[in-house]
C-alpha cells in the first residue's frame, strides 16, 4: 500500500494505482476525456492535469502512479488556466459545431467538460480544415471532424475486442483514425461489436439507429440480459415511449463486462422488419383467420383432447418460468408422447448424461476463459454464435495467449490460432484421444492417423497445451453432433491431462445454444422428435425463428398450433397461432452456459392483447381443465444435476 | 441614476436569437423597466443612439464588410459587448461556408443553384458590400460577454440582461444557463 495525499484528503491505496483511480476511491472529481475505467490508461487529452508538490510542471493523473508520500492538488488557478487551454486546443483541432451534433446537450463529454471549467466559448478559432465523414458502415457514422483523437475506440477494438480494426493514422493535426490500412469502415474487417461507439466521449461515432432520438436523460434505461446466445452478457436496453431505442453493454456485468457483439446490440433492431403478429388465428376454410382469445385457445384444447399422439416443442429463447410451465402441461398433465426444446437436447443431453453418471458438474466457469494462457476450441464455432465468447480469446493473443482450433476451421479463432486441426468426418473422438496420449507421452501415431489429422500438428498442439499454465477447453455443436458419452468422457480426461480441469479451477466449458440452453437441459427437455403419425404439434415458438428444417419435418402433422410473436413459414403453415410477447415485453430466468442463473428485465411494454409466454401455457392449461404451479420452477430447475454450478 | 441603454443588431444570423429574447414572456416587461431598450431590430427606433449605449447586443457572425462595419459601430458606441448566440460567439451554422472560398459560394448561390436561370451572375454593384471568411466577433472585435446557445435559452438571456442592468458582469456558469446547442 502507498500513502497519498489528494486535495489534503489522506487516503491508502495498493501500489500501481493511478493518483485519477485513488481520487475516485476517495471521491474526488478530476475531469478526463481520454480515461476510460475498461481501458489502459493513455494520457491522451491532457485534461485530468493535476499538480504535484515538487513537480515542475502539471501531470496526467491517469497515467501517474501514486507514490508513497505524494502530495497532490486537483483543483487551483493553474490546473483551471491549463484546462481550459486543452479544451482550447481540442475545440480549435477540428470544426466542432455543437447545435446539431447528435449528442450536444448532456451526451458528450467534451461539451461537459468545457461547461465544468465554465467555458462560454473558445478563444481560438480552429482553421476550418475539411475532414472526411465515413458513414459506410451499416450500423455507425464516423464523423472525424467531432473527433479529439482520445484513441477510446482504437483501445476499445484492440484491447477489448482483440479485432485490432481501428488505428490511427498520419501524425500531429492530421492524425486520423482510419479502419484497417484507411478502407471506408463498411468495407473493413470491422465485426460490427459497437464497443467503440459505446465508448466514443463525442459524437465522433454515432449510431446510426438511434442517432437524434433522445438524450441520455430522455431515455429510459433498463438493465437486463441479452438473450442472443446461452452467455447472457449483461446490457442497458434504452428505450423512449414504448419503443427500443438502443441497447449498451453493461459494464459492471460478470459475464460480459460491457462488451457486446453484433447479435446482442445490432440485431435486435431487425425486429422492426419483422411481421408481428398481434391477435390470435385460427385456420378456417383452408385460411388463417382473426379469432378471440377463447376460441383460438378452445380450438387447441380441443385437438389436443382427441389427438392419438401428440408432440410438443419449446424454444430455448424462452423464459425458464415459461419452459417450467411448459414440460408441466405436456409432460406431467397430458404426457404428450414427445416433449422438448426445438434444440432437442442437440447441445446438451449427453453433457447432461455424463453430470448424471458423474453425480456432480464437470464443466468450468466462462471467467477461466478469459484468465486462460492457452485455449483449445473444439468444434464451437465461437466466432459465428457465441462472439463475445471469441473476444475473451481473441484480446489475450497479443499478451501470448495460444489458441488451438479444432474443427470449424474457417472463423477468426481458426485464423488466429497457432495450431489448426480438421478432424476427417468430423469425429472427434480418436482427436480427444490423439491429443490425451501426446499428453501422456504415448504413441500417437495410429490415433492421429485414425482422426485424419497431421500426427506433428498433433504434437505440437500438445506441446503447447502442457507448457500452459490455464489452459482452457470449448467445446460445442459440432463436437456432439457425432459424439458418445465416451467423447465426452474422453473430453473430460484431456481436460485432467492438460491442466483444464483441476482441483483449484475448471476451464472446461461447453457453448450449449439459446439462451436457455441449460434450463431447457435441467427441466429434461431434450428428447428427439421422431415425427411419426403425430396428430397434433404445439410449438412454443416466443420470438425464435424457426429453422428451415423444422419446418419441413412439420410439413404433413394435421394439426399445428404455434405460440409467437412473428410470422413466420411455420405460422403461415400453422392451424391455431397464439400471439406472444417477444424478449423485450416479458420478465423471465435465463439459465446461462456456464451456470449463471440471471433475470432479463422487461423494458416494453407488450402490445394489447398479446400475452406472454407463460401467460399462453396457463390459459391452455385452463381450458384443457389443468391447474399449473408457476412458482416451483427454480426447485425443478436445480433438481438435476447440473453440467456446470449453478450460481445465482 | 438613470435607467442603462440596451442596443441589439443582427448580422449573419438568422433572427433565432432575438426570438428567444422574445421568448422570455412578460419577463420582457421586467426588462423593460431595468433598462432603455434602444434601437433593435425589434423595436420601432432603427437608427441607433450617436451617443452610444451602456450595453450593446449582437447577433450572428462576422460574413461580409457590412458585418465588420456594424461590428466596429458597435463596439466603438457601447460600454459592455455582448456576443449573442452561437454565430457570435464561435461562428456558428454560417461559419461552415468557410470550407469553401467566397468564390465558391457566391458562384454556388447565384448561379449554380436549381432555382437560377440562364441569367444568373454573381452581384458585383461597387455598392454592395463584400464578402469575407465567416468570423465569430471575438475574430472582429474584443467582447465582454459571451452568451452561447442556438438560439441561447430566454432564461440565459433574461439573467445576463438583470446582471448588466444592475451594473454586474454576468458569470454564466453551468447552472442550466450555459448551453452552446
Amino acid at each position: 500500500m502507498v500513502h497519498i495525499t489528494i486535495d489534503g484528503k489522506e487516503i491508502q491505496v495498493p501500489e500501481g494505482t493511478t493518483v485519477l483511480r485513488a481520487a475516485e476511491q476517495a471521491d474526488i472529481h478530476i475531469p478526463t476525456l481520454c480515461d476510460h475505467p475498461a481501458l489502459t490508461p493513455f494520457g491522451g487529452c491532457r485534461l485530468c492535469l493535476v499538480d504535484v508538490k515538487g513537480a515542475r510542471t502539471l501531470q496526467t493523473s491517469c497515467t501517474l502512479p501514486a507514490t508513497d508520500n505524494m502530495v497532490v492538488t486537483t483543483d487551483n488557478e493553474r490546473i483551471r488556466e491549463a484546462r481550459k487551454f486543452v479544451l482550447t486546443l481540442l475545440f480549435s483541432e477540428r470544426n466542432h459545431f455543437c447545435p446539431y451534433c447528435q449528442v450536444s446537450g448532456g451526451d458528450c463529454e467534451l461539451q461537459n467538460a468545457a461547461y465544468e471549467q465554465d467555458m462560454t466559448h473558445w478563444p481560438l478559432q480552429p482553421n476550418w480544415n475539411k475532414y472526411d465523414l465515413d458513414a459506410s458502415h451499416e450500423y455507425f457514422i464516423l464523423e472525424q471532424d467531432r473527433c479529439i483523437l482520445c484513441r477510446r475506440c482504437v483501445r476499445a477494438c484492440g484491447e477489448l475486442i482483440g479485432n485490432f480494426t481501428l488505428g490511427v493514422e498520419e501524425r500531429g493535426a492530421d492524425s486520423s483514425i482510419v479502419a484497417d490500412l484507411g478502407v471506408p469502415l463498411g468495407e473493413s474487417t470491422c465485426i460490427s461489436c459497437g464497443a467503440c461507439v459505446q465508448v466514443c466521449p463525442t459524437g465522433a461515432l454515432i449510431d446510426k439507429k438511434s442517432a437524434y432520438l433522445g438524450h441520455e436523460v430522455q431515455l429510459d434505461k433498463t438493465e437486463s440480459i441479452c438473450i442472443g446466445c446461452s452467455l447472457g452478457c449483461g446490457i442497458d436496453i434504452y428505450s423512449r415511449d414504448n419503443r427500443l431505442v438502443r441497447i449498451e453493454g453493461n459494464w459492471d456485468a460478470s459475464v460480459n463486462h460491457g462488451v457486446l457483439c453484433k447479435v446482442g446490440r445490432y440485431l435486435p433492431h431487425e425486429a422492426e422488419n419483422w411481421d408481428r403478429i398481434y391477435t390470435p388465428m385460427v385456420r378456417k376454410d383452408g385460411k388463417l383467420k382473426a379469432a378471440t382469445w377463447e376460441d383460438a385457445i378452445n380450438a387447441v384444447a380441443d385437438q389436443l383432447k382427441q389427438s392419438s399422439r401428440t408432440a410438443a416443442m419449446a424454444s430455448t429463447r424462452l423464459p425458464a418460468e415459461s419452459l417450467y410451465l411448459f414440460k408441466q402441461l405436456f409432460g406431467d398433465k397430458l404426457q404428450a408422447d414427445t416433449v422438448t426444446s426445438i434444440e432437442e437436447g442437440a447441445n446438451t443431453k449427453l453433457a447432461a448424461q455424463l453430470a448424471a453418471d458423474l453425480g456432480s458438474p464437470f464443466e468450468g466457469s466462462l471467467s477461466e476463459l478469459e484468465k486462460a494462457d492457452c485455449v483449445l476450441v473444439l468444434g464451437a464455432d465461437l466466432v459465428e454464435d457465441h462472439e463475445v465468447a471469441s473476444f475473451f480469446i481473441k484480446r489475450n493473443v497479443p499478451h501470448g495467449t495460444r489458441v488451438i482450433s479444432a474443427g470449424c476451421a474457417e472463423n477468426a479463432i481458426a485464423d488466429i490460432a497457432d495450431v489448426v486441426l480438421k478432424p476427417s468426418g468430423d469425429n472427434y473422438d480418436n482427436l480427444i484421444q490423439a491429443l490425451s496420449a501426446a499428453l501422456a507421452d504415448k504413441p500417437v501415431t495410429a490415433l492421429a492417423k485414425a482422426a485424419g489429422v497431421d500426427e506433428a500438428a498433433v504434437k505440437e498442439a500438445a506441446r503447447i497445451l502442457a507448457a500452459a499454465n490455464f489452459p482452457a477447453i470449448v467445446y460445442g455443436e459440432a463436437l456432439l453432433k457425432n459424439a458418445s458419452l465416451n467423447t465426452l468422457k474422453a473430453l473430460v480426461e484431456l481436460g485432467h491431462l492438460s491442466g483444464a480441469i483441476g482441483e483449484q479451477r475448471n476451464a472446461l466449458v461447453s457453448v450449449k445454444g439459446k439462451a436457455n440452453s441449460m434450463a431447457a437441459a435441467q427441466y429434461g427437455l431434450e428428447q428427439a422428435m421422431e415425427i411419426s403419425d403425430e396428430q397434433a404439434v404445439f410449438i412454443a415458438l416466443g420470438d425464435d425463428c424457426p429453422s428451415q428444417k423444422l419446418i419441413k419435418r412439420l410439413e404433413n402433422v394435421p394439426f399445428i398450433a404455434v405460440q409467437a410473436s412473428y410470422s413466420s413459414q411455420l405460422t403461415a403453415h400453422a392451424n391455431v397461432v397464439l400471439p406472444v410477447t417477444d424478449w423485450t415485453e416479458q420478465e423471465g430466468s435465463y439459465l446461462n452456459l456456464d451456470g449463471r442463473l440471471q433475470t432479463a428485465v422487461q423494458p416494453i411494454a407488450a402490445p394489447e392483447g398479446v400475452l406472454t409466454n407463460a401467460a399462453v401455457l396457463e390459459k391452455l392449461a385452463a381450458a384443457l381443465g389443468y391447474h399449473l404451479d408457476a412458482a416451483g420452477w427454480k426447485d425443478e430447475l436445480l433438481k438435476r444435476v447440473p453440467v456446470a454450478i449453478i450460481t445465482e | 441614476m438613470a435607467k442603462p441603454k440596451v442596443a441589439t443588431d443582427w448580422m449573419a444570423g438568422c433572427a433565432g436569437c432575438h426570438m428567444s429574447l422574445l421568448d422570455m414572456d412578460e419577463r420582457i416587461i421586467q426588462v423593460a423597466e431595468l433598462v432603455d431598450i434602444r434601437a433593435t431590430p425589434i423595436t420601432d427606433l432603427k437608427r441607433a443612439d450617436a451617443s452610444g449605449v451602456d450595453v450593446g447586443i449582437l447577433e450572428g457572425a462576422v460574413n461580409n464588410t457590412a458585418n465588420e462595419e456594424q461590428a466596429h459601430w458597435m463596439r466603438d458606441h457601447c460600454k459592455i459587448l455582448v456576443a449573442f448566440g452561437d454565430c457570435a460567439v464561435f461562428g456558428g451554422v454560417p461559419a461552415m461556408r468557410n470550407f469553401f472560398t467566397v468564390d465558391e459560394t457566391l458562384r454556388r448561390a447565384y448561379i449554380e443553384a436549381p432555382s437560377n436561370d440562364a441569367s444568373g451572375m454573381i452581384p458585383s454593384d461597387p455598392e454592395l458590400c463584400v464578402q469575407t471568411r465567416v468570423r465569430a466577433i471575438h475574430e472582429v472585435v474584443p467582447v465582454d460577454v459571451f452568451l452561447p446557445g442556438c438560439p441561447p435559452d430566454a432564461d440565459a438571456i433574461f439573467y445576463v440582461l438583470v446582471e448588466l442592468a444592475n451594473g454586474r458582469m454576468p458569470q454564466l456558469k453551468d447552472n442550466n444557463l450555459l448551453h452552446w446547442h
